[in-house]
């Protein structure tokens, strides 16, 4: 390396940093030790490939925080060290005083941009010598080994700021020796589990970052508020995407036309089928939309689908579960003035002695039509004018609003909680318990004015749906929060 | 701002022309227009009408709803022109009794402006009975017997039912007005081409005096301004009629000539009662529409949704370009060995310490001539020295959890190329007592089956 390429490294080093850029940070360490899980955790990405294999991460990816094309901070995930000591070696056989080291390495990725061999270190090392922050992930659940000394030594001939992160991968912790290894060549060493870690965990590893260098602490700490009003964001888009959810669920009506000259057992059957595989949809299209809300776009989950027979969300006991029970139901009906005295009535129909025998020939006849178990009344409409079909809708169960609500209120929280570094089947089970967290007395009154207006099938009037989803946002914020 | 704007973004929001970058773009660029939603939408609306498939629905939507309401107007004009001629039919024996006209022009008007006024009250309510009162209500249902390709057009939009109840309210109020045109031009029409004897007459028992009184308080409005067209108390007297009795004779046939001035009292009450309150209550009515067509947009679904995109900064964590996706490969490698022979020529050590590598031996029960530390902080000189050491059968010792690098591949290369036989054996951790878990032998078997070296085997 002659000193042409040295001055060459030295002038394209002056001119980035004379550049007013963004603080970059490149994750760098070892193969498969978690750095793409800290970067898919970091910047909220669930498309980043984790894996096992080691060298899933062949080339450098940037992962940019940007507000209105604007970027804040920018996080690379690197390929792993692979010819560490080679790489050392080379950088060793110059021997140059300290200032000029960095220079050392930019002749180096300057010397084997095309060499394959250094692929990898090359990817690695670019974005450090524009000017990247070094985050240096390590196990820290697997012993310290001293081959890692090799990649410090390197890091710490780019002369950039660093700081390492133990990740936590597993429940072994060998973070002790880690530490005393690392804050030798570190000036900050933090822990974090991507797979665990909290809206504060985040800002607080973020913090740590915008320490590595003075100029970066203003526009990192934007980037920390940044993110604030992102999740408030994607709260405020979840919670018009559920009341929306409820609202064109129980305000769905369908339609069949027949063309004989009554409806047989056939038509019914298909408006009814109909009728539920669109409620369905609706519920799938609405949470394949809160995932990709919460950036989870990839998420691989199971979950029972909204199902309506036999023992299911609608019977008596899993709507005890999942929706309210008949007496709160009653209850809440009562209290947010839904139904009056006949419609109480008619909807103990059939299911208290007392009741039932005085109220008599009149529950007889009209105790299915509000049944707990019925979702809607099929009708047979357009008699007289010649094209007659078949009706269903709106949702007359009272319960459904609560079921299908209490599943993507829990949908939500989960896919709001969940890592972005996770990569298993997430199971979406939803227990007994859940009911008591987001469903008090007064968020069901308020919440049953409007299901009672979604139930009448009436157009929503200016704010109507905002005001429901306001209520929505903050059972969700309470949720997401705890 | 009209129903054309409400109907285009209804379409355009069903179409979604716009990514949400786009629309950010647009709140970005008209950022004056901030903090104004209805203008914000008005102006996206603008900008991207052009993508709407033509004839616009909100064209033929509004054409038809002019015809409709043309027509409806030709029809109420007519029937006021009829009602008015048939309310002053003089047969020549009997003196027209204005108190029917008066009902018409005055009470009739009053009466359905009162409700008018309830209707509007009440317009937020989408089940309006009073809307159903209203003629113009029944334009929807005229609608319904469109040609069948506008029909299918048309049948697809659903306007809010909100809106709806403005607009019947509105075009009512046309429509009535037109009624009342034609009621002043039979009138003046009738005044003009017959002599009329108006008298008054009604089973009540109300005084000449009375109906002065109360004649006068209705012609208030007028009265500075033009006296003659309120009618004397001596009028009144000369124009009372009874169906029974000698009255018609003498008292009004004396005064014949003077029972014609009625008609300007009954001209300025159709002026003032039927049209000019009318017109202010249509100046009303059209603020409340079109207060209503403001409100309805937002209500339309994905309104909503648009105000937030075209306002809520894009904040973005994303990678610029999607990850070329990784196939791992995972091949079962052919050489395997199940268990350790009792002795091999050499063990060597990949970043495993001397110490640990004569511990490793005893307690595997293996027994070598010779143990070499490579890798880890050693040099390649260092490194090179064990490999030219080396011979014959060697077990090489590596730590299962440290994925292998392209650093140890090429150890390995050069190994294989020495000896006879490499058998690589991945150990676990201390912990773990030595035990690799079955996961991360897969990894070194990965590896090592990329190889394809027939030297090299693993101990699995």
């Amino acid at each position: 390396m002659g000193e042409q390429t040295l001055t060459v490294a030295k002038y394209k080093s002056v001119v980035k940093k004379m550049t007013p850029t963004h603080p970059k940070f490149a994750v760098v360490g070892h193969p498969n030790k978690g750095k793409s899980s800290i970067v898919s955790a970091l910047a909220l990405d669930d498309s980043v490939q984790i894996s096992d294999t080691p060298g899933t991460t062949t080339k450098r990816r940037s992962f940019p925080l940007s507000v209105d094309g604007k970027v804040l901070y920018e996080l690379f995930d690197t390929p792993g060290f692979q010819r560490a000591r080679r790489v050392l070696a080379w950088l060793e056989k110059h021997d140059v005083p300290a200032h000029k080291k960095p220079e050392v390495v930019q002749a180096f990725i300057n010397e084997h941009k095309e060499d394959e061999r250094f692929n990898d270190e090359i990817e690695l090392l670019e974005p450090i010598m524009e000017g990247a922050g070094i985050i240096y992930v390590v196990d820290g659940s697997q012993p310290y080994g001293e081959e890692y000394e090799t990649e410090m030594e390197i890091l710490r001939w780019t002369g950039q700021p660093s700081m390492a992160l133990i990740n936590h991968i597993d429940n072994t912790d060998y973070s002790e020796e880690w530490k005393i290894a690392l804050e030798q060549y570190f000036r900050m060493v933090r822990t974090y589990n991507p797979m665990k870690a909290t809206l504060e965990d985040h800002e607080s590893i973020l913090e740590s970052m915008a320490q590595l260098k003075e100029e970066w602490i203003t526009p990192v700490k934007a980037s920390i508020n940044l993110l604030k009003q992102y999740k408030g964001q994607m709260l405020e888009r979840s919670a018009l995407l559920l009341a929306r959810l409820v609202y064109d669920s129980v305000s769905m009506v369908e339609k069949l036309y027949f063309y004989t000259q009554e409806a047989n057992d056939e038509d019914k059957e298909k408006i009814e089928h109909n009728y539920k595989e669109h409620l369905r949809e609706l519920e799938i299209t609405a949470q394949k939309s809160i995932e990709e809300v919460w950036n989870h776009g990839h998420l691989k989950k199971e979950q029972n689908v909204l199902t309506f027979e036999g023992m299911d969300l609608f019977s008596e006991e899993s709507a005890s579960v999942f929706g309210l029970t008949r007496k709160e139901l009653i209850i809440t009906a009562a209290t947010s003035g839904a139904v009056t005295g006949a419609g109480i009535d008619l909807l103990l129909a059939g299911h208290t002695l007392l009741l039932g025998g005085a109220l008599g020939a009149l529950v007889g006849g009209t105790g299915a039509y509000f049944g707990f178990n019925e979702l809607s009344e099929i009708k047979v409409l357009g008699q007289s004018m010649g094209k007659r079909y078949l009706e269903v809708g709106p949702m007359e169960n009272r319960n459904f609003p609560y079921i299908l609500l209490g599943r993507a209120i829990y949908h939500t929280m989960k896919v709001a909680q969940i890592s972005h570094a996770k990569r298993e089947v997430f199971e979406i089970e939803m227990d007994q318990s859940f009911k008591e967290r987001w469903l008090d007395e007064s968020s069901r009154n308020a919440l049953e004015k409007f299901h009672k207006k979604f139930r009448s099938g009436k157009a929503l009037a200016t704010g109507e749906l905002k005001e429901y989803e306001e209520i929505i946002k903050k059972i969700l914020k309470h949720l997401i929060d705890v | 701002m009209n129903i054309k704007s409400y109907v285009n973004l209804y379409e355009l929001l069903k179409i979604n022309p716009s990514s949400r970058e786009e629309n950010r773009a647009f709140g970005i660029t008209h950022v004056m227009l901030k903090n104004k939603p209805i203008e914000q939408i008005l102006a996206w609306v603008e900008e991207h009408k052009h993508r709407l498939k033509r004839p616009l629905l909100s064209e033929t939507f509004s054409s038809y709803l002019y015809r409709v309401t043309f027509t409806l107007v030709l029809i109420a004009f007519a029937l006021g022109l009829l009602t008015g001629i048939g309310l002053l039919s003089y047969s020549g024996r009997e003196p027209v009794n204005v108190i029917y006209f008066i009902a018409v022009v005055i009470f009739f008007p009053l009466m359905t402006m009162l409700l008018t006024f309830f209707a509007m009250f009440r317009a937020s309510s989408a089940q309006n009975v009073l809307i159903h009162l209203s003629p113009a209500f029944w334009m929807e249902k005229i609608l319904g017997l469109m040609p069948a390709k506008v029909e299918e057009s048309i049948k697809t939009f659903q306007i809010n039912p909100l809106l709806a109840n403005w607009m019947i309210l509105k075009r009512s109020q046309i429509i009535v007005l037109f009624f009342s045109f034609g009621l002043l031009l039979a009138l003046l029409g009738v005044v003009v081409t017959k002599d009329i004897a108006f008298a008054w007459s009604t089973t009540l028992h109300i005084s000449p005096e009375g109906l002065h009184d109360f004649l006068t308080t209705l012609a208030l409005p007028w009265i500075e301004i033009m006296p003659s067209a309120v009618p004397s108390l001596e009028l009144i007297e000369q124009s009372q009629y009874f169906r029974l009795g000698e009255k018609l004779g003498e008292e009004m046939i004396a005064h014949a000539s003077q029972l014609g001035e009625w008609w300007k009292f009954l001209a300025l009450a159709t002026l003032f009662y039927a049209i000019f309150l009318r017109i202010l209550m249509l100046i009303l009515v059209s603020f409340g529409y079109n207060h209503a067509v403001k409100r309805s947009l937002l209500t339309l679904k994905g309104a909503t949704k648009l105000l937030r995109e075209i306002n809520e900064p894009i904040i973005s964590t994303h990678a610029k370009r999607k990850e070329s996706t990784f196939t791992p490969h995972e091949k079962s490698y052919g050489q395997i060995v199940n268990s350790l022979d009792a002795s091999y020529d050499s063990i060597h050590g990949w970043a495993i310490p001397y110490n640990t590598l004569l511990l490793l031996g005893d307690s595997m029960q293996v027994i070598a001539p010779e143990y070499f530390e490579a890798g880890g902080t050693h040099s390649f000189d260092e490194d090179a020295e064990v490999i030219s050491k080396s011979h014959g059968e060697v077990l090489l010792l590596v730590k299962a959890w440290e994925p292998p690098t392209m650093d140890f591949v090429d150890y390995l290369s050069d190994l294989a190329q020495r000896v006879d036989k490499v058998i690589v054996m991945p150990l676990g951790t201390k912990k773990n007592g030595y035990e690799a878990s079955d996961k991360e032998i897969d990894v070194w078997e990965n590896k090592l089956s990329l190889l394809q070296n027939i030297r090299v085997w693993l101990k699995r």
